[in-house]
């Protein structure tokens, strides 16, 4: 009995000593929020003397009710965030003497969207996404995107609807309109054997007439790199070309017409699956792109009747010619131009003849323009409506 | 171990010795002579106002004394029909005295005794004691009477729907409320008594058969070892007798209510009752059983299962939700979802103090708070409730010292610990909240993990009265889950939960297929 309690004694002593150490420290990595500059948004350019200037978007947590009314309602221009910019010769050096303008401890784990000027883009991003990766703060899961212009001032943009330009484009990202390109899947494209990547181009929208202060930043197709340098722009219609084969047409709006017909049908995509289906025969590399949507109608302009099969069947063939189009162009454009597979053409390949695919790595770039790409899309339209077309007639009369 | 609050090692001086109870008093037998016994049982009860000696003549001739204390007997019922029979016994006595005496007294109840001790004891719990001339025998009458409490539902254990009845102070009134639930001749009741000053009646109730006989031998055994000077409540055998003495959770079970105390008793666990306090106390007691409810086996099942998780739920909140909230706002920035974040410090950003000093701060006053809402009289308890909506709230965020999400983190966690619906319980997670809270201000979530894995490994070595605390939970029989993550239909719980692992008890409590359906009616 003694013995077990002179036990518990000595194992009290130790835990007692044990805790206190914990406290006597002094030094561990507690920081209280109100000591920390929230970054929302991080903007590369490139800057003087080949140096970085890294901009970033600091959130101002200024409580949202103040009783003094007066100080907040000028605040306009302001609003709840600034940016602040710096420069050096590597990110984390940029980012060094960005903190020794700020009295907060700079916070990386917020900070969704990475912008890219498209100078700093041509000239090469591979040695700047090492810092996304490498540091533990930023989150790999932030979007990426090449900015039209400098980056610093696509994050001054004060967008009408969004409190600012990082909410902005995380959510215009989330939408679909474009590509979605996180760092990690970056750095994925860039150490691939292709080595290619495609980014999201953002654009400032012009600043309407009743704002002029005011800049919206939209997605405006896609930017296409080759060997971590920004080689070409794909155009909005052309990215919704890779959109298809991507697996990433959420949604979207098709609007066919008729030749010899007045008016058009506008279907809207309710959902969509595709396949890449590689094949080699007789050494001649081909690939088949295989599409499946189904779409409803939204609106109907012409004097078809959508109630007859026949009129579907029809629709359905013009709908398949417009996606294979789209894809057409844009395939010509990787190929041709560019020729940068951004599709993934190399990794399909290899899952198929990994041992072909071994011999002729390094030939990649001469086989990949000659590949033939073929289509195979099929296309149902699922929901018509309610409305026929009796309506039109009483207005004609 | 066995010297917790009783150390011998210190005070065991000659002259300071421990009042042992009246069992061990030298057994005196009675003296043939009255006056001998007369004068021992004066010196004893010198200076006790309230014990009368009463002498009288059996018929005139025969010396006889008649011994009560006033207030615990019933006096007109001695006077009419212990008294009067034997003052006005006419014809002159043949044969043995005491068996004629004893005729004539038309009480039920009637005990011979033959020592000084058992004088005590009977004349102690309210039975007036008569002694004879030239008698070694003394006769006891069963007619206590004393001031009882009414029945009255249990505070601490309201229910919406079922029993509104609750146990009270006296013993007797108790056992009466038990054995109308439970009518088998099968219930048992070991009386015995603690405590060398107050004499404490204590019983210990079970079915025979469904309660292990080593679960009751064990219990008797603990509280016989009990060697204090007065029980006065069941908190005091509580601490006497729990299997860790120093854990923090609670190893017994109590409750004021007859319905649950009989619900135990059918699943087979032991009844502590103690006379002198409302609350009994149940033996083994299971983590799982801390989160029941005894409304949860009169409400739908459905509504009793989701009502349980809801408990679940708030047990963890209760317990961790502002170290929770400490740890993410002062080590784990990132992980908030960054709209949430940037609103916590906007709402933060005037706050002069440090995240766990606020919280500190905060769970301090609310447990205050509610203390001197416990403690206060009646009259004064809106004046503190105004108060305390002020400081938990409006002025304190007003103010600037608090934020509005730490108000919100306190006022759930405080209203989380009230789902216990053990109150016994409830402490525990309250008082377990502040260490885990200064872990998380320390180490950030590693902390409250740290906090965490202690208490479940401490519980997984928790036993009560060698049942493993967590043994419903961690055992995962099918069986057993019925009780615990749901709360089956009554025509589904078939069994008694499993106490021990060797169950020598029928564990089937109901009779097969039971559930019913329009093929089993037999009428109309």
């Amino acid at each position: 009995m003694c013995k077990i309690q002179a036990i518990k004694r000595t194992f009290t002593l130790f835990l007692l000593i044990f805790l206190s150490s914990m406290v006597l420290t002094g030094c561990w990595d507690r920081t209280e929020i109100n000591d920390l500059a929230l970054i929302l948004a991080a903007g590369m350019d490139k800057g003087k003397n080949n140096n970085i200037e890294l901009s970033v978007l600091v959130f101002i947590p200024r409580p949202q009710q103040s009783g003094q009314g007066n100080e907040m309602s000028s605040g306009g221009s302001s609003g709840q965030s600034f940016v602040r910019s710096a420069e050096g010769k590597t990110i984390a050096d940029a980012m060094a003497r960005l903190q020794e303008a700020l009295t907060r401890k700079i916070f990386w784990g917020q900070s969704e969207v990475i912008l890219i000027g498209d100078k700093l883009a041509k000239k090469g991003i591979s040695e700047q996404i090492d810092f996304w990766m490498r540091h533990s703060e930023p989150r790999i899961r932030a979007d990426v995107l090449v900015a039209k212009g400098k980056a610093k001032t696509v994050l001054k943009a004060i967008p009408e609807l969004e409190k600012d330009a990082s909410i902005q484009l995380r959510k215009i990202v989330k939408s679909h309109i474009g590509v979605r390109v996180t760092v990690k899947d970056l750095l994925q494209m860039l150490s691939h054997t292709s080595n290619v990547a495609v980014l999201p181009w953002v654009e400032n929208l012009p600043p309407t007439q009743m704002d002029k202060k005011k800049a919206i930043p939209i997605i405006k197709g896609a930017a296409v790199f080759k060997d971590g340098k920004m080689v070409g722009r794909l155009s909005d219609k052309e990215t919704r070309g890779i959109l298809w084969p991507r697996n990433e047409m959420k949604t979207g709006v098709i609007t066919i017409s008729f030749t010899g017909e007045e008016g058009s049908i506008s279907l809207n995509l309710l959902r969509s699956h595709n396949k890449l289906i590689p094949s080699i025969k007789n050494g001649k590399w081909s690939m088949r792109i295989k599409t499946n949507a189904d779409l409803e109608v939204f609106q109907n302009t012409t004097e078809f009747n959508l109630f007859d099969p026949n009129v579907i069947k029809k629709a359905e063939k013009k709908v398949v010619y417009e996606i294979e189009e789209r894809e057409r162009l844009v395939m010509t454009e990787l190929q041709k131009k560019l020729n940068a597979d951004i599709l993934g053409f190399a990794d399909e390949f290899e899952k198929k003849y990994p041992q072909i695919w071994k011999k002729n790595r390094d030939q990649w770039n001469e086989i990949f323009p000659e590949i033939a790409v073929s289509f195979d899309t099929k296309v149902k339209i699922q929901r018509t409506g309610l409305a026929d077309e009796k309506h039109k007639r009483g207005a004609e009369r | 171990m066995k010297n917790m609050g009783f150390r011998k090692k210190r005070g065991d001086t000659p002259n300071i010795q421990f009042k042992e109870s009246m069992n061990s008093l030298p057994e005196i037998p009675l003296n043939p002579s009255l006056d001998i016994n007369i004068d021992i049982l004066k010196s004893a009860y010198k200076d006790c106002a309230d014990v009368v000696f009463r002498d009288f003549s059996i018929s005139s001739e025969i010396n006889a004394v008649l011994l009560y204390i006033d207030g615990l007997s019933n006096t007109e019922e001695i006077d009419q029909h212990v008294l009067m029979p034997l003052i006005q016994l006419k014809n002159p006595i043949e044969g043995p005295i005491f068996e004629r005496v004893k005729k004539e007294i038309s009480v039920s109840d009637i005990k011979e005794f033959s020592t000084i001790p058992d004088i005590f004891k009977q004349i102690s719990i309210g039975n007036p004691i008569i002694l004879i001339e030239r008698q070694t025998m003394g006769i006891s009458v069963g007619l206590p009477k004393w001031e009882k409490r009414s029945m009255k539902e249990p505070d601490a254990e309201t229910v919406i729907r079922g029993p509104r009845e609750g146990f009270v102070e006296t013993l007797r009134v108790n056992t009466s409320l038990l054995r109308r639930k439970i009518r088998h001749p099968l219930l048992k009741m070991k009386q015995i008594s603690i405590g060398g000053y107050t004499e404490t009646q204590v019983i210990v109730a079970y079915i025979e058969g469904l309660a292990e006989n080593t679960l009751v031998n064990e219990v008797t055994h603990r509280l016989k070892r009990i060697k204090m000077d007065g029980i006065l409540e069941s908190g005091y055998i509580e601490e006497m007798i729990q299997d860790s003495p120093l854990s923090p959770f609670p190893q017994l079970l109590n409750t004021e209510r007859p319905d649950v105390a009989a619900a135990c008793l059918l699943e087979g666990r032991v009844i502590i009752l103690i006379d002198g306090t409302p609350f009994s106390l149940i033996a083994p007691c299971t983590f799982s059983s801390l989160l029941q409810a005894p409304e949860d086996y009169y409400n739908p099942f459905y509504i009793s299962t989701l009502i349980r998780w809801l408990r679940y739920i708030f047990f963890f909140i209760g317990l961790l939700a502002p170290s929770a909230y400490v740890a993410i706002l002062t080590f784990h920035q990132e992980m908030l979802p960054t709209s949430l974040l940037l609103t916590i410090a906007q709402s933060r950003e005037q706050i002069p103090f440090p995240a766990l000093v606020e919280a500190f701060m905060m769970e301090v006053t609310f447990e205050a708070l509610r203390e001197a809402g416990v403690r206060l009289p009646k009259q004064v308890g809106a004046a503190v409730s105004i108060v305390g909506a002020l400081v938990i709230g409006q002025a304190a965020t007003a103010s600037g010292l608090v934020s509005s999400p730490m108000v919100m983190v306190v006022a759930i966690t405080g209203i989380a610990s009230f789902l216990v619906p053990r109150y016994a319980a409830g402490i525990t997670i309250r008082l377990l909240r502040f260490p885990i809270m200064i872990l998380s201000g320390m180490l950030g979530l590693l902390g409250v993990m740290l906090g965490i894995t202690t208490i479940v490994a401490h519980l997984c070595t928790l036993k009560s009265f060698g049942v493993p605390y967590l043994n419903s939970a961690a055992g995962l029989k099918l069986r057993n889950v019925k009780d615990v993550l749901v709360r089956a239909p009554w025509w589904a719980m078939d069994t008694r939960p499993e106490l021990f692992s060797e169950d020598t008890r029928n564990r089937r409590r109901e009779a097969e297929n039971q559930m019913p359906s329009p093929e089993k009616g037999d009428g109309g």
